[in-house]
């Protein structure tokens, strides 16, 4: 079957405003980080500080030694998966802010099983991991169900599970999980046989707490990649947060979409939280993820919630993380620099009518041209 | 329980839940203004922050409680409006732009008392004072009704009349009737001559203020030093307080009243059996049931009463 000249004219043009399109978006995003690092240097510039020293520690700190490298790379692990976690109910459109609770449901239950059930060695670090994506997918679940069967409002509803389980959290860390004859606040090692491995054993060189959840992210990412663009659950859990009224009007039953999204993403949080028990502390500890659940939502923003770009924003945001502590050792500027900088980046990504005035400008620029080449 | 009703009714636990109400209220009425206008404040705890490190640092610097309570105003009023700038001028969604501003604040702060003080935590080396407090002659020498009433903080009473006043505001001014229709069609509002974005510019700085006068309550009232993100999620709790009182006036007050009542209770009980962090579960935990039922009912009946803003 040969295609028409019309019809391939019309594809080649169809791919060529993609391209564009793409190569919009690429040019946006890094032109984001630009701003953003430009305003962090003014900023460090107006406090009288050395803006040229505390950039060369903040950008090439977190590479000079190998145990730094492993520092970035184990809360890039768990800063991503935070952002894939966010990520998928953002594709359908549901402002989930609920990735703490998940997590700390999470970490409680890999942390329970991981210490109380003796298990054989593989099954001890797999039944940990199941354990805690099954309690985030249920801290998903009710916010999920709450906003998909009555229509209740998903951050509030979020916001207040995140008050709970913080809670209940450190409760149960100050008082039954606390390690019996212990005066520090924290609960008994996770058994050897399910601890991830660290990377420090597989490369022989000093990795720092880094261990295999970066592979186990690394996958994660992909077959949220796959979900969301290759089967039919990831199609409707685009269309319901394209439009969900065209979803409803296609046969899309856009009540269970957005559940599945709320209960994808709890899963991949509850593993975030798996991963700082069985990976980087080995124990339940007070305020194990700290800031990081909201970080991850800016991670996902910043990648537009395209889960192997989120990878990558991951990366790039804990190097930034990394690499603000570096540079407080090195020179008199706060590590809080840093977070001014994901501020920015965050008010520039969400001014979403500064690209699309951008992408305008260019089209017109473009069809003028093009009348022009046809006279 | 005998212990437990007399924790309830000590003038202690009273005069302490009046006074760890006091930023829940002025912060849910600031969520409140902006929510009827159009636009959900998520800012609420960055500008509550910025507001309470701003007070601390000048009031510190210049020695005047006034001017750092002023200042500290203020910066939170900008901040309402760099939110509405934001969410109408470049089209930003509300809740993320939010979510910015509260990392903003965080960050912002915490690098200026580091800069200033090269402390990390807060501004305890710094003497910068508290807002006064009023005593009330007469009363003060009731038994319990004294305890709990006179030497309360200036901010406080303010906070309690604050409630009133936003009723007054509502559903008594031009302006009230103005933000409310704005809040609920906009499109409607303009085609009968009210200017939208005048309106909602103002409803934003008016919430930024009340979440600044709460801000400055925890620096220079209820402590007298700033530490760094010590608002500790008050914002998101006031902003829930917004949704369990159904967007109205008297409902807010009651709601914030009984989060701020729910904590100081927590902390009262500290010295009984009672774990402290399960008891101060229950406000939140009564929050989702009431969330989930305040939907379910507005489904059975079809259309919503009030249409909560942006979300």
């Amino acid at each position: 079957m040969t295609s028409t000249l019309v019809e391939t004219e019309d594809r080649r043009e169809y791919r060529a405003t993609r391209r564009r399109g793409l190569a919009v978006d690429l040019s946006m995003t890094l032109a984001t980080v630009l701003a953003a690092l430009a305003v962090g240097f003014l900023v460090i510039l107006a406090t009288g500080k050395d803006p040229v020293a505390a950039y060369e520690a903040l950008l090439t700190g977190p590479l000079e030694r190998s145990f730094r490298v492993g520092r970035w790379l184990e809360d890039a692990t768990t800063l991503t998966l935070l952002g894939l976690s966010v990520a998928i109910p953002f594709r359908a459109r549901q402002i989930s802010l609920g990735a703490e609770s998940q997590l700390y449901a999470g970490a409680l239950a890999a942390a329970v099983v991981a210490i109380f059930l003796p298990l054989p060695p593989v099954a001890a670090v797999i039944v940990p991991l199941v354990a805690a994506a099954a309690a985030g997918a249920g801290m998903g679940f009710v916010p999920g169900s709450m906003k998909a069967r009555l229509g209740a409002n998903e951050i509030v509803a979020t916001l207040m599970l995140n008050a709970i389980v913080v809670r209940v959290y450190d409760y149960l860390v100050n008082g039954p999980l606390k390690e019996p004859g212990s005066s520090a606040v924290y609960s008994e090692r996770v058994q050897p046989d399910s601890v991830l491995t660290p990377l420090t054993d597989w490369f022989g060189i000093p990795l720092g707490r880094s261990n295999v959840g970066l592979v186990l992210m690394l996958l994660t990412a992909a077959a949220l990649w796959l979900l969301i663009t290759r089967t039919p659950l990831g199609y409707r859990i685009r269309m319901t947060g394209a439009n969900s009224d065209f979803a409803e009007y296609g046969g899309i039953r856009v009540p269970r979409a957005i559940e599945w999204s709320f209960v994808i993403g709890g899963a991949v949080a509850g593993l975030a939280g798996a991963h700082l028990v069985q990976g980087v502390y080995g124990r339940l500890e007070p305020g194990l993820a700290g800031s990081l659940a909201f970080e991850g939502i800016v991670v996902a923003l910043l990648a537009r919630n395209n889960p192997l770009v989120v990878v990558i924003a991951g990366l790039f945001y804990s190097y930034l993380r990394a690499g603000g502590d570096i540079m407080e050792q090195q020179t008199d500027v706060g590590t809080e620099i840093v977070v001014v900088i994901q501020a920015v980046i965050v008010l520039l990504v969400t001014a979403q009518a500064l690209p699309d005035l951008l992408k305008r400008r260019i089209a017109r620029k473009q069809a003028a041209h093009k009348q022009v080449g046809a006279r | 329980m005998s212990s437990g009703f007399d924790v309830v009714l000590s003038s202690a636990f009273l005069a302490a839940a009046l006074r760890v109400s006091t930023p829940y209220l002025l912060a849910a009425f600031g969520g409140l203004v902006a929510e009827r206008a159009g636009i959900s404040n998520i800012a609420l705890e960055g500008q509550m922050l910025a507001a309470a490190c701003t007070g601390a640092l000048v009031a510190g610097y210049s020695g005047s409680v006034a001017l750092g309570a002023l200042s500290g105003i203020t910066v939170a009023t900008l901040l309402g409006l760099l939110l509405a700038a934001l969410r109408l001028e470049l089209g930003a969604d509300a809740i993320i732009a939010g979510i910015g501003l509260n990392l903003l604040a965080s960050g912002a702060t915490a690098y200026a008392v580091y800069t200033l003080l090269g402390d990390k935590g807060g501004t305890s080396g710094l003497d910068s004072g508290t807002l006064p407090t009023v005593p009330l002659p007469g009363i003060e020498s009731i038994p319990v009704l004294g305890d709990v009433l006179s030497g309360q903080n200036l901010i406080t009473w303010l906070a309690f009349l604050t409630a009133p006043f936003v009723a007054w505001l509502f559903y008594r001014t031009t302006f009230g009737f103005h933000l409310r229709a704005v809040g609920e069609m906009p499109d409607a509002a303009a085609s009968v001559g009210i200017p939208v974005r005048r309106v909602q510019y103002a409803g934003l700085a008016l919430s930024g203020a009340l979440a600044g006068l709460a801000g400055v309550f925890l620096s220079m009232g209820y402590v007298s030093f700033f530490v760094r993100d010590m608002t500790a999620g008050r914002g998101f709790i006031a902003l829930a307080a917004v949704f369990l009182g159904g967007l109205r006036p008297w409902g807010v007050f009651l709601a914030a009243l009984g989060f701020g009542a729910a904590e100081a209770l927590a902390v009262q009980l500290g010295t009984l059996d009672v774990p402290p962090q399960l008891v101060s579960t229950i406000p939140y935990a009564m929050t989702l049931v009431a969330l989930a039922l305040y939907a379910w009912r507005r489904k059975r009946r079809g259309v919503g009463q009030v249409a909560p803003a942006s979300l």
